[in-house]
């Protein structure tokens, strides 16, 4: 069997490593390329909304007799807009090697994430209609139940990130800290998706 | 499968990976893990839905009916609340299962251990490459094994999609109602379309893609080898979830599964909506995967402009799948929650929009078709370059226009709902950009044809099928500009006409690049040479039946034939029992291809490393590759598609310029 000719024998544990061939790291870029997907998917819900907004004549928004809350999700709001800048010092803390401020800066960001989406439970429960009550209930809770559904999903990977720093994981290098870095990542853009979900709903 | 040389020089320093014995065999991950773990969650389901509905006193929970004091014909409301009951069962099995599954089998098994703290496995390249055929059958995390894997899934699939064709045509054979009732066959042509395009094409370009991608750029392996183990299982998950559906009666409003249809629908349709939704997380991930591996994994010297093209075109495929495919599942998701949850997306009635919904489905599934065709494209790119002996013709125009057809793509989507009553006035903006994308397409079909120009062609199996391939496509394409066209849309909508383009853009468009794939990469992929002479009686046998099924098509569409109605109109007897005559024809030309497949597999001669003289680099190692492709990274230094130009190298490796393929007079036929 024809083979190419093998380079002098030495012992092969593992495949050679790989050319790094562009300046973001692999998993970086990863986390990146699912955001944009994920971007995508709350554009589809955000299209639906628009349908069932501006499409469909409406003579009010919210239809009669329905109202939003907008004070308390203004509250939420600033609830997950502040759990981003302590998602933002628990990374910096792990670039200095300040493990109290990671783990600090974690714990508080998964309790105000949590207190958003025990509030938005809340919220959900005394709002005065329901997923089935006209395309706007649909939309309504079908975008900010998206979105809770990221928060959802936030909340884990942070508590996994807070699992494993507590165990004495992750360094100040770029390459160990990455675990903090990508969840913390998905979090900005979970808070960031936040902003433009409470404006389009609630606000304008 | 012949086991080459290399691999068993790797496997001597590691040894096969420790399997676990005794008891130990039921928890670790595996098929045995599976047997028991899938079934408990199959049980669980109904115990944690019904008492849950209980609890929160659903009226519809049938044990809100359970009265033992009144024996009244309980049992009858019991079963009448239970069978309402099968929509949130349904859809709980169709989410929790698969994942039972996955866990089962070990796809999470890395990231359990990371997310619980424990220290994780390092990877010892133990799992890299197959020693048995049980491999196959493992989450694997070397990229070869899982392009076999992908392959041999998708041509399962194609079998069960093409023998649902089967039965369409035999209904269609005579006016009149023979094999199957109306319903039946609704669900017949929805399962065949939906198997055909998530669980064959686009699946089969991503295993070629994830075997010749990493060779190709010169990678040891993919970005993210778990990711792309776990991918490939999400697959055969999406494919048993939409054959299953015919346990109660398969899904039926087509695989475009318009509303108000799709939600009046029996209880199959909930098959469709999570088939799609696990087949689109299977794409979403490779592509991610993909676009990783080709951005931050290229030999050094493989800058973007001496990428071969297939790369080039899983790029932008990729690019189109992960933003294109989220709509598709956002679109799915709508229709899940208006049969479940009740919501109204899409009740005019309650102020929701029936038309969004075919916007949003077409904002990914015009896309989609490029998601089809692109590395069709790539494939036929690279076969028409080696077997001519030439240059590619435009290599920076052909990626060019590779782009423009992705941001193209996603301006033309409302040219499927011309006669769906849209706002007027994008009628006529949607028409202009479905004749601009006409132009890249065109661009890429003269570039082929200028290839192909003085050059020396070797007629071998994978350069017919590409030849077939520029041929169909181009009359597909043109009756596609036809269809795009409002006036001849208006006439035609909804007939055969439809059917005879999809089948021309997606059977002897796809279909035929993905065979010209097969064929090309077979030696590399198994390290055999497939059979010649059955190759081209496969082609020949396909290409006749293909145009004698399809063409006809055409005719009877413009006369009015309608589509997907199981009878017909007795003047148009004639046509459907030869076009049914043709496809059984077509059918059996497949099982030449399946014959020659398996035969050459297991006894097949050995391939040579390079049996085409080609250049790009996967041809440059054994058949099959070593178990981590290269011994050393290899150092590109020029284009990919250099033959027949004196002293044109594409890359040095293990030290030396590679030189095999790169001469383009010393033929086996014509010596100068």
């Amino acid at each position: 069997m024809a083979s190419v000719a093998h380079a002098p024998e030495h012992d092969h544990h593992g495949p050679p490593a790989a050319n790094v061939s562009s300046r973001v790291d692999a998993r970086l870029l990863g986390i990146y390329i699912f955001i944009a997907s994920e971007v995508m998917l709350f554009g589809s819900f955000f299209t639906a909304f628009f349908f069932a907004r501006i499409i469909v004549p409406n003579e009010t928004w919210p239809p009669e007799p329905f109202e939003l809350p907008v004070y308390l999700a203004l509250i939420n709001t600033i609830i997950l807009v502040t759990s981003s800048f302590t998602m933002h010092w628990a990374l910096q803390s792990i670039k200095r090697n300040y493990r109290a401020g990671l783990i600090a800066g974690l714990t508080l960001t998964f309790l105000l994430g949590l207190t958003f989406l025990l509030i938005q439970a809340r919220e959900y429960t005394r709002i005065g209609f329901a997923p089935k009550d006209l395309a706007f209930g649909s939309s309504f809770f079908g975008l900010t139940g998206l979105h809770g559904m990221h928060v959802f999903v936030g909340l884990n990977l942070l508590l996994y990130a807070l699992i494993r720093s507590i165990r004495g994981h992750f360094g100040p290098k770029a390459h160990d800290h990455l675990g903090v870095e990508i969840p913390g990542i998905y979090w900005h853009f979970v808070d960031v998706m936040w902003i433009i979900v409470y404006v389009t709903v609630y606000v304008i | 499968m012949a086991v080459a040389a290399p691999q068993t020089r790797h496997a001597e320093h590691e040894g096969p990976p420790v399997r676990p014995t005794g008891r130990r065999r039921w928890t670790a991950g595996g098929w045995l893990r599976v047997a028991w773990i899938v079934p408990l969650a199959f049980l669980l389901v109904p115990v944690l839905v019904l008492a849950l509905r209980h609890w929160l006193s659903y009226p519809s929970s049938p044990f809100s009916v359970l009265n033992p004091l009144d024996d009244s014909g309980w049992n009858d409301d019991f079963w009448r609340f239970a069978k309402q009951d099968l929509q949130p069962l349904i859809t709980t099995w169709t989410v929790v299962v698969p994942f039972a599954f996955l866990a089962g089998i070990g796809g999470f098994d890395y990231w359990a251990y990371w997310i619980s703290g424990r220290p994780t496995r390092p990877e010892d390249h133990s799992g890299h490459g197959a020693r048995t055929w049980r491999d196959y059958f493992r989450v694997n995390t070397d990229h070869k094994v899982i392009g076999i894997q992908y392959v041999v899934t998708t041509i399962i699939f194609f079998i069960a999609g093409g023998l649902l064709a089967m039965f369409l045509r035999a209904e269609l054979a005579k006016p009149g109602m023979q094999i199957v009732d109306p319903q039946g066959y609704n669900g017949l042509f929805s399962v065949h379309a939906a198997l055909m395009i998530f669980l064959f094409i686009i699946p089969a370009f991503a295993g070629l893609g994830n075997y010749v991608i990493p060779l190709m750029i010169g990678a040891p392996d993919m970005a993210f080898p778990r990711l792309n183990a776990l991918s490939f299982w999400l697959l055969p998950i999406a494919g048993l979830m939409m054959l299953s559906s015919y346990l109660v009666g398969p899904f039926a409003a087509g695989w475009t599964n318009y509303v108000p249809l799709a939600v009046q629908q029996p209880e199959g349709n909930l098959f469709f909506q999570m088939g799609v939704q696990w087949a689109g997380a299977s794409s979403i991930l490779t592509a991610l995967n993909f676009l990783v591996t080709i951005i931050t994994m290229r030999a050094p010297g493989m800058t973007f402009w001496r990428m071969p093209l297939l790369v080039w075109a899983n790029f932008a495929t990729s690019t189109l799948v992960v933003i294109a495919t989220p709509f598709i599942a956002g679109s799915q998701f709508f229709i899940l929650f208006d049969r479940v949850l009740h919501t109204n997306f899409f009740d005019a009635g309650e102020g929701g929009y029936p038309l969004g919904y075919q916007h949003i489905f077409w904002f990914y599934s015009h896309p989609a078709v490029y998601i089809m065709m692109l590395p069709g494209f790539g494939i036929v790119s690279e076969v028409i370059s080696v077997f001519a002996r030439k240059p590619i013709f435009g290599y920076r125009l052909m990626a060019l226009s590779l782009m423009a057809i992705l941001i193209l793509g996603f301006s033309v989507w409302a040219h499927h709902m011309f006669v769906s009553g849209m706002a007027a006035w994008l009628r006529v903006p949607m028409m202009v950009t479905t004749m601009i994308i006409a132009v890249p397409t065109g661009i890429k079909v003269f570039s082929w044809l200028a290839t192909l120009w003085e050059g020396r062609i070797r007629f071998k199996t994978p350069m017919l099928f590409a030849l077939g391939f520029v041929s169909m496509f181009v009359i597909g394409g043109l009756s596609g500009v036809y269809l795009g066209s409002i006036p001849i849309d208006i006439h035609t909508s909804d007939t055969y006409f439809v059917v005879a383009h999809i089948h021309y853009v997606l059977f002897g468009g796809s279909l035929f690049t993905i065979y010209a794939g097969f064929y090309y990469w077979f030696p590399k992929m198994t390290g055999r040479m497939y059979n010649e002479a059955l190759g081209k009686l496969h082609f020949w046998l396909t290409f006749i039946g293909f145009n004698a099924t399809f063409f006809p098509m055409h005719w009877i569409g413009v006369r009015g034939m309608p589509r997907r109605v199981a009878d017909y109109d007795p003047q148009f007897a004639n046509w459907n029992l030869i076009i049914s005559i043709a496809s059984f024809f077509l059918g059996a030309s497949t099982l030449v291809f399946l014959y020659n497949m398996l035969v050459s597999w297991r006894s097949g001669e050995p391939a040579p490393g390079n049996p085409w003289r080609a250049l790009t680099l996967e041809w440059q190692v054994s058949s099959p590759p070593p178990v981590f492709n290269f011994d050393e990274i290899p150092q590109v230094v020029g284009s990919p598609y250099e033959y027949g130009v004196r002293g044109a190298r594409h890359a040095v490796l293990n030290g030396a310029p590679t030189t095999q393929g790169r001469e383009a007079a010393p033929m086996e036929e014509s010596v100068p």
